[in-house]
């Protein structure tokens, strides 16, 4: 299993394609009665918000499953100043930019 | 020559497509920068180059190919990969019940087809753009879809294979996997507007750090649980206000992604 093992990435692929499809796809094909509660709706709008999260946080907070957070973690530092910037700026090359710019100075000077 | 009603694309008004590119031009710088991030995460972790190819040209979704490669690089079971890439994609469910009344009257393919492209930025560009306009579906709003996603998906494509092709080449110590976390953060970032999202994905950090020795990596979806629900209830002590609803293009991300 893992990224260089055929069948797994194709049938992961196929998943994943069907998962873009079904969720993009949703309610154009669902008949108009058919409506999506304030409530659910809520719900889902909060779900991705974790999950990207959830993704994010183990992968710049730890280091071979340990927890990582600290002065030496130089990605934690880049990526909260780039969270922070891009919250004011918006705009999401100038958010990179600061963020690998930051890394790669913490990096190769301090 | 088949029939108009058996096409993949339902009939489109010439002038409201050229907006829909025009519209979507400004964005195509990011929309690249996004897709040469992916595709470089994708062949730097360790996919190949082929099978990084035949992900961009299916899946297109660089959020959700993002979020599962730690899942895929690890060898996770396949339901937890599609579970993961599925909640990253519900917000799409959203954008789909906000547009739908444009498409739902279309052929079943052309409705899997514009679903398939319905976006991020393609959704807010085109719920911008017809929120006040009663019309059930018309040539010019498929024009101007199909103008905005012609212009995506080519950038998204064409930066992605550049990423793909070009990635293998990039030491490992520039650190690029992080660009892929910035990228997901910058998503993220939008999202958390108010109270009750800023307090589920605080959980969802926390417990997701906690749980990071969860077989499986189960510990995602148990974050996402443990924060969707805090949202929940955050919302339900926050009262009133925040039950006043933003509409779905402002709580989704204003900048950049597929």
């Amino acid at each position: 299993m893992g990224l260089d093992h055929w069948p797994y990435m194709l049938a992961a692929i196929a998943g994943l394609t069907i998962v873009t499809v079904a969720t993009r796809a949703s309610f154009f094909m669902l008949p108009s009665q058919v409506q999506l509660p304030a409530r659910v709706e809520r719900a889902l709008r909060y779900a991705p918000a974790c999950a990207l999260a959830a993704i994010v946080a183990p992968g710049v907070l730890t280091r071979d499953h340990d927890i990582a957070i600290g002065w030496g973690n130089d990605q934690m530092w880049a990526l909260l100043i780039a969270a922070a910037v891009y919250a004011r700026a918006r705009n999401m090359i100038v958010m990179m930019a600061v963020g690998m710019g930051v890394f790669t100075f913490l990096r190769l000077v301090v | 020559m088949t029939a108009v009603r058996d096409t993949w694309i339902p009939p489109v008004d010439k002038q409201a497509y050229r907006e829909g590119v025009r519209a979507m031009m400004p964005m195509a710088l990011a929309i690249s920068v996004w897709g040469v991030v992916t595709g470089v995460a994708m062949v730097n972790q360790g996919m190949s180059v082929t099978v990084g190819l035949i992900m961009t040209f299916t899946v297109f979704a660089g959020s959700a190919q993002l979020a599962v490669l730690p899942l895929l690089a690890v060898g996770a079971p396949l339901p937890v990969v599609w579970a993961t890439a599925l909640v990253v994609n519900l917000r799409f469910v959203i954008f789909a019940a906000s547009s739908r009344r444009s498409f739902v009257d279309l052929t079943l393919r052309q409705r899997i087809l514009a679903g398939y492209l319905n976006g991020d930025l393609g959704f807010a560009l085109f719920s911008q753009r017809f929120a006040d306009d009663p019309d059930r579906g018309s040539p010019v709003q498929w024009g101007y879809f199909y103008g905005g996603a012609v212009v995506n998906w080519v950038a998204w494509q064409a930066a992605s294979v550049a990423g793909i092709v070009l990635g293998g080449f990039a030491p490992e110590e520039w650190g690029l996997e992080l660009a892929a976390y910035l990228a997901l953060t910058a998503v993220l970032v939008p999202m958390c507007v108010k109270f009750p999202a800023i307090a589920g994905v605080a959980v969802a950090v926390v417990v997701s750090v906690m749980t990071v020795d969860l077989p499986m990596r189960l510990g995602l979806l148990v974050a996402v649980a443990a924060g969707v629900t805090v949202a929940m209830l955050a919302e339900h002590l926050h009262g009133r206000q925040a039950l006043r609803r933003a509409t779905p293009a402002s709580a989704g991300t204003e900048e950049v992604t597929t």
